[in-house]
């Protein structure tokens, strides 16, 4: 059945005769992972990651795949191998073992109260 | 403490590892998780079943997509409009878009997308039957882009909920794309609905041969499916495929009827006491025709995509650089 | 005046109209899905381009964009051939090298407008310059990388390069009524344009080796005319295919 698709029409006469050459590695290049940068002032965020030749063509193309629609006043690339991070194993590094309410805000709620125990304790004692 | 994942080789060996074989307190840890509702990410631990399937889904997925883009780019070069000629070029490049997003995710769990694409073109990798059907006329976009991209919003807002996270991630942000996709589809049929006598026929014929790929796109019915316990469970298939269909049908017919279509099946309806759609067999062993790669499209979708790859070797040969190196991405 | 007005505002549009419908053909069939999506988005924005221009003729009384691009005889359309040119065999080569060419003269002829003295068209003319600049950062990235890379590469691109240059020194075909429009200031001269363009591309051209002499006379010869309305071999096809849909029932709406 011929193509309905004109486009595809085009390329008949070779379409049927290409060669069965399988993709070799690395063939769609390398990846990239993106970060864009939503409105001044907020953090760059990772959206997500993209295959590039060379840092100029990752940027070059990320701004279609990853800022066509919302959006954006910056984008970063960084090559994926650049990137280390903690293996799932070590989840537990970020759990604390003691209390450390020291260095939370929750932890001095209780000023008021002593404020008000301290008065107390100054009020004469007969009335 | 820290890592770069590739895949080991020994992974690759115990692709086919059963389940009862793993490790049972990391299964144990790891089912427990996907119990709480947490994501399971690339570098966690995870079942080699639970990885397998999750790269057969996630690829069959990407395959859709891009092989998707052929069936509507028929008439990219005759939209009739400039509003409809734009939109359809979006359209189409967000399927491009989605099989960039979904074939990253699958590379995440540790096969290349050559390889992805490799198996594709020698038709060992499956995609969605639906895109082995023609589109006939420019009514047929129209009801690709309304109903098929209706069916595909169902099936992928169930399957964001699932528990591996950069295929949740991927699919939200394909939900949200093709929910312009659906606005797009629905106005077009509008459009033609309530158009001249030559449109409404040209609608007519176009859901009349639809209609059929349409029941098949959430697949065989749940009594004939493989027994899918352990990734139901696993949070990789969270809806059975009646489930699927049944939604669709309550969402969308009572629509096609608003606009004085006629669905080609005189036997559907809605039973009133079961609360379920009766339809009659949409011939199911159509489906696996097709599925084996004798539909109508099948050799002419997977010619136009080898000769894509072939079209742009040179290309992609020119800009690769001597010292590149593959590493898994984060997606 | 309006016959001027149209002359200058067809050619821009047209030219836009066809290179997007031209880039369109391109989607779903890349050279990398990344690519893909880059070179729809540019096919987007020429063919909003060739509607935003249109409109400035509908704003005067005359066509919608609809009329103009879905509905005019081929004899009215006064595109330059360089956008006719079919993608022959998909050669990305001849992809990109069009698109640094035909990105580079809009560029040039953008900024000339948005210092013109037609308000309408000046201040369209800054608008498009917003996405201009995205298109010859692509084409620039693209043909720079391409252009340095292997010899296969650098061979397709000096074949699409001889291919393509007179078509693309045609682009600054002097247009009907040229004299007036430069006379109220709208735009400076075609010839002026060229001598803007030529030094936009060249230092890049050479950079890459790609640099070509100027055509000779006998290769322009059968180019001459676009702008008055001859269409070259390719455009009936072109016509009749985008048209195809909105020609089967022409008063509808879709």
């Amino acid at each position: 059945m011929a193509s309905l698709d004109p486009r595809v029409q085009r390329a008949e006469p070779t379409l049927w005769e290409l060669p069965d050459r399988p993709l070799e590695a690395l063939e769609h290049w390398p990846t990239y992972e993106v970060f864009v940068q939503r409105t001044r002032g907020a953090h760059a965020q990772h959206v997500g990651s993209l295959h590039a030749p060379t840092p100029e063509m990752a940027l070059v193309l990320a701004k279609e795949q990853y800022a066509r629609r919302s959006q954006c006043v910056a984008l970063w690339v960084v090559p994926t191998e650049a990137i280390l991070w903690t293996s799932a194993e070590e989840e537990d590094l970020f759990q604390p073992a003691t209390d450390k309410s020291y260095r939370e805000p929750q932890g001095y709620l209780q000023s008021r109260q002593r404020i008000e125990q301290y008065r107390d304790r100054l009020k004469p004692a007969t009335s | 403490m820290y890592g770069n994942l590739t895949l080991r080789p020994e992974d690759i060996e115990n692709w086919g590892k059963k389940v009862q074989d793993e490790d049972p307190e990391k299964l144990a840890a790891f089912e427990a998780r996907i119990e709480r509702g947490e994501k399971i990410e690339p570098h966690d631990w995870m079942p080699y079943e639970y990885r397998r399937q999750l790269i057969r889904l996630i690829e069959q997925h990407a395959h859709s997509e891009i092989i998707g883009a052929l069936p509507e780019g028929t008439w990219i070069t005759r939209a009739p409009n400039f509003r409809r000629k734009l939109a359809l070029m979006a359209k189409v490049q967000d399927e491009v878009g989605h099989a960039q997003l979904l074939y990253s995710a699958a590379e995440t769990l540790g096969k290349s997308r050559e390889a992805m694409i490799n198996d594709l073109l020698s038709g060992k990798s499956k995609y969605s039957n639906v895109f082995n059907y023609p589109a006939k006329t420019w009514a047929d976009t129209a009801i690709i882009a309304w109903l098929i991209d209706a069916g595909a919003i169902i099936n992928q807002t169930t399957n964001s909920k699932g528990s591996y996270g950069p295929y949740g991630r991927a699919l939200e942000r394909i939900c949200w794309e093709e929910s312009f996709h659906l606005k797009y589809g629905y106005d077009s049929v509008v459009y033609l609905a309530t158009g001249t006598a030559k449109q409404r026929s040209m609608l007519q014929d176009a859901l009349n041969r639809w209609w059929r790929p349409i029941m098949h796109f959430f697949g065989p019915p749940d009594t004939v499916s493989v027994h899918t316990e352990k990734l139901v469970q696993w949070k990789i298939k969270l809806a059975t495929n009646d489930e699927m269909r049944q939604q669709f049908l309550d969402m969308y017919v009572p629509k096609i009827w608003e606009l004085g279509l006629t669905i080609p099946d005189p036997e559907l309806r809605k039973d009133p006491e079961t609360g379920r759609w009766v339809y009659s067999d949409p011939n199911w062993e159509e489906f696996w025709q097709v599925i084996n790669g004798n539909g109508p499209c099948n050799a002419e979708r997977l010619a136009v995509r080898r000769f894509a790859e072939e079209k742009g070797r040179w290309v992609r040969q020119a800009l690769l650089q001597p010292n590149a190196r593959y590493v898994t991405p984060l997606a | 005046m309006i016959e001027a007005l149209e002359s200058l505002v067809l050619s821009l549009a047209d030219d836009e109209l066809i290179m997007g419908h031209r880039l369109a053909e391109w989607i779903g069939l890349g050279p990398i899905l990344e690519e893909d999506i880059a070179f729809a988005s540019i096919a987007q924005d020429e063919t909003g381009h060739a509607q935003a221009y249109y409109q400035l003729l509908t704003d005067l009384g005359l066509e919608t964009p609809d009329r103009y691009a879905f509905h005019r005889p081929a004899e009215r359309f006064r595109c330059a051939h360089l956008v006719e040119l079919p993608n022959f065999d998909y050669d990305y080569g001849l992809a990109l090298v069009r698109h640094f060419l035909y990105d580079a003269a809009e560029q040039v002829r953008l900024q000339a407008l948005r210092a013109g003295s037609y308000d309408p068209l000046a201040g369209l003319a800054e608008r498009l310059l917003r996405e201009e600049k995205y298109h010859w950062m692509h084409a620039t990235t693209w043909l720079r990388q391409l252009g340095r890379s292997t010899e296969e590469a650098h061979l397709r691109l000096r074949s699409a390069m001889q291919q393509l240059w007179p078509y693309a020194w045609m682009l600054f075909e002097p247009l009907p009524h040229e004299e007036e429009m430069v006379e109220a200031g709208w735009i400076p001269p075609s010839t002026q344009l060229r001598e803007r363009w030529l030094e936009l591309i060249t230092p890049l051209l050479r950079e890459v080796e790609l640099e070509q002499p100027e055509p000779s006379a006998e290769s322009l010869l059968p180019l001459q005319g676009a702008r008055a309305g001859l269409r070259s071999p390719y455009f009936d096809a072109l016509l009749s295919e985008l048209t195809e849909v909105a020609a089967s029932e022409p008063d509808a709406e879709w």
